[in-house]
């Protein structure tokens, strides 16, 4: 039985990981096939299907039969098969991660699901536009071929890719902003000030909805369960064409003239993001102890104790579980607030923090919660009881105590020297003749 | 104020001289050294502190309680009370005495340390 459960295991980490990819229609394939050729290479299982075939499905028996979702179909307006925004959402629910790629013609279907994710897209026949940042060869006019530069990325190398290296990326589709009560959003790719979300063909520009940095090209979250989900506007950023265009920026500071497009490149690191190949980390071991042991104590801690806590913390890179080198995991010592609060220390993946116990007794927590921006959430609580000392465990005799003691001990002495002085005593004469006549006189 | 009260205070001692029994002025001479220790002590809390505060109330407790009953037996054992006092002799009154002192550094030995 055992040896079975390790052959399962052993058989679900060889398996692919299974994509399912929603095109328009199946010429997707052709138009979108270096990049998907390139999600293939690195081993993943991709579906590719229409957007409204009517067997789609996400679930099969209450079990996911995908772990990703990629949709390049900027116009669907209702998904076939059992799909739905709904659907979507239970999809990352249950830890499947989403990458939606809209345009222009966006239809209600991926609209929908963005607003269930905290995102909006523009209204359809929208275009952002930017009259400083368009590519001055492939733009047809409109100003809607907008080139993206680094200072548009969000500052996390796992969600982007290493930035100081990225050539300009292209850019054509619909304008997108996250909600303002969406915290967990991600502002990957932002739209330059001069940016804004109109109709491209309209003769007069009147209050865009979406104007400025406030513009989101390329919008994404990672859900509290660790799912990730990216919304873009433009499924042309996938493209062959524009994998394959050379970029001439129509803003005389961008200096790479005719130079290769960086969107091979950013699609890459987005992707690799989403379908969890990048910024996946996870505990391997914990352990804490008494300084000079090796194990938990069976019972408890007590005040003051010197402690160490060791924990192992893992990263996924290339498909392999390597050590975490990062060096900001801190540990907190928690009883309702912390009482300790300290950065461990990183020897290649195991992370180590020495401290003393406070000098208060209770039910306390060792706890890591890493949440950094690219990485999935790390949260790992040890719940460990510190009691307060014995009564053995106290200083026997207190140096400041002594005059108590003393004083004490003088009383006790005190009182045997006066029993005896008190009872040995004989009454002189003349005194009790003395009391005798006061009391004489009291009768009188 | 300082001359009338040096004569009263003159007067006061040598009437405490004279008619005072014996056995009262070594009770009273015990309960002097009491009071001093217990000053002492408090003294020393005020300018070291409080930390062992059981080594202190033991201590301190102690010789409030000793000055108390050596001042109970005083009343006792005093002719001059002698009315108030008719079923207890002086022999009983120093037992009482005894009986509760021991119950007493019973109680402070144990909460001293």
């Amino acid at each position: 039985m055992k040896w079975l459960i390790v052959l399962l295991v052993i058989l679900q980490n060889t398996l692919a990981d299974r994509v399912l990819v929603l095109g328009e229609t199946a010429a997707i394939k052709d138009t979108h096939s270096v990049y998907l050729n390139s999600i293939t290479a690195r081993g993943h299982e991709l579906t590719i299907r229409a957007a409204d075939d009517a067997n789609l499905a996400l679930f099969k028996h209450g079990e996911l039969i995908f772990e990703h979702l990629i949709v390049l179909a900027p116009g669907v307006q209702v998904f076939g098969g059992s799909l739905s925004s709904s659907e979507i959402s239970k999809f990352v629910d249950a830890g499947g991660n989403v990458l939606v790629a809209a345009g222009s013609n966006i239809g209600d279907a991926i609209r929908e699901l963005a607003v269930e994710n905290g995102f909006e897209f523009d209204a359809p026949g929208t275009a952002v536009i930017d009259h400083h940042n368009y590519d001055t060869s492939l733009d047809s006019g409109d100003h809607t071929t907008l080139v993206i530069n680094k200072n548009q990325l969000i500052n996390a190398q796992l969600i982007v890719g290493d930035a100081s290296k990225l050539k300009p990326v292209l850019f054509r589709g619909i304008g997108l902003v996250a909600g303002r009560q969406n915290r967990l959003a991600l502002s990957i790719i932002k739209g330059t000030t001069t940016s804004y979300s109109f109709d491209p063909k309209a003769q007069r520009v009147t209050n865009p909805v979406i104007a400025g940095t406030r513009t989101l090209l390329v919008g994404g979250l990672q859900a509290r369960n660790n799912a990730r989900i990216v919304f873009t506007g433009s499924a042309d950023l996938f493209s062959n064409a524009f994998f394959g265009a050379k970029v001439n920026s129509a803003n005389p500071s961008v200096q790479d003239k005719n130079a290769q497009s960086g969107n091979a490149a950013l699609a890459d690191a987005i992707t690799k993001w989403v379908l969890k190949e990048n910024g996946v980390i996870r505990v391997k071991k914990v352990n804490h102890h008494l300084v000079g042991e090796t194990q938990p104590p069976p019972q408890e801690y007590t005040i003051t104790d010197d402690v160490v806590y060791t924990i192992e913390i893992e990263e996924l890179k290339n498909g392999k579980w390597v050590p975490f080198q990062g060096k900001d995991v801190q540990l907190e010592f928690v009883r309702i607030d912390p009482f300790v609060r300290t950065v461990l220390q990183n020897k290649n993946g195991v992370l180590t923090a020495n401290f003393k116990l406070p000098d208060v007794y209770g039910v306390f927590k060792f706890l890591v919660d890493y949440r950094r921006v690219g990485y999935t959430h790390l949260y790992d609580v040890q719940q460990m009881s510190v009691r307060p000392l014995w009564h053995t465990q106290y200083e026997r005799f207190i140096r400041s105590a002594y005059p108590y003691y003393a004083s004490s001990f003088s009383m006790m002495i005190g009182l045997v020297l006066f029993s005896i002085v008190y009872l040995y005593h004989k009454e002189d004469r003349t005194t009790g003749v003395a009391t005798k006549k006061s009391e004489d006189k009291k009768k009188q | 104020m300082a001359a009338q009260a040096l004569p009263v205070l003159q007067k006061l001692f040598e009437d405490y001289q004279k008619t005072t029994p014996q056995k009262l002025k070594i009770i009273d001479a015990y309960m002097t050294y009491i009071l001093f220790t217990g000053i002492f002590q408090f003294v020393y809390c005020v300018l070291v502190g409080t930390f062992p505060f059981n080594s202190f109330l033991s201590g301190f407790i102690s010789t409030v309680t000793s000055f108390v009953l050596a001042s109970c037996l005083r009343m006792q054992v005093n002719p001059e009370n002698r009315t108030e006092f008719k079923q207890v002799s002086p022999e009983r009154a120093f037992a009482d005495f005894i009986f509760a002192n021991l119950v007493l550094h019973l109680v402070v030995t144990n909460f001293l340390g």
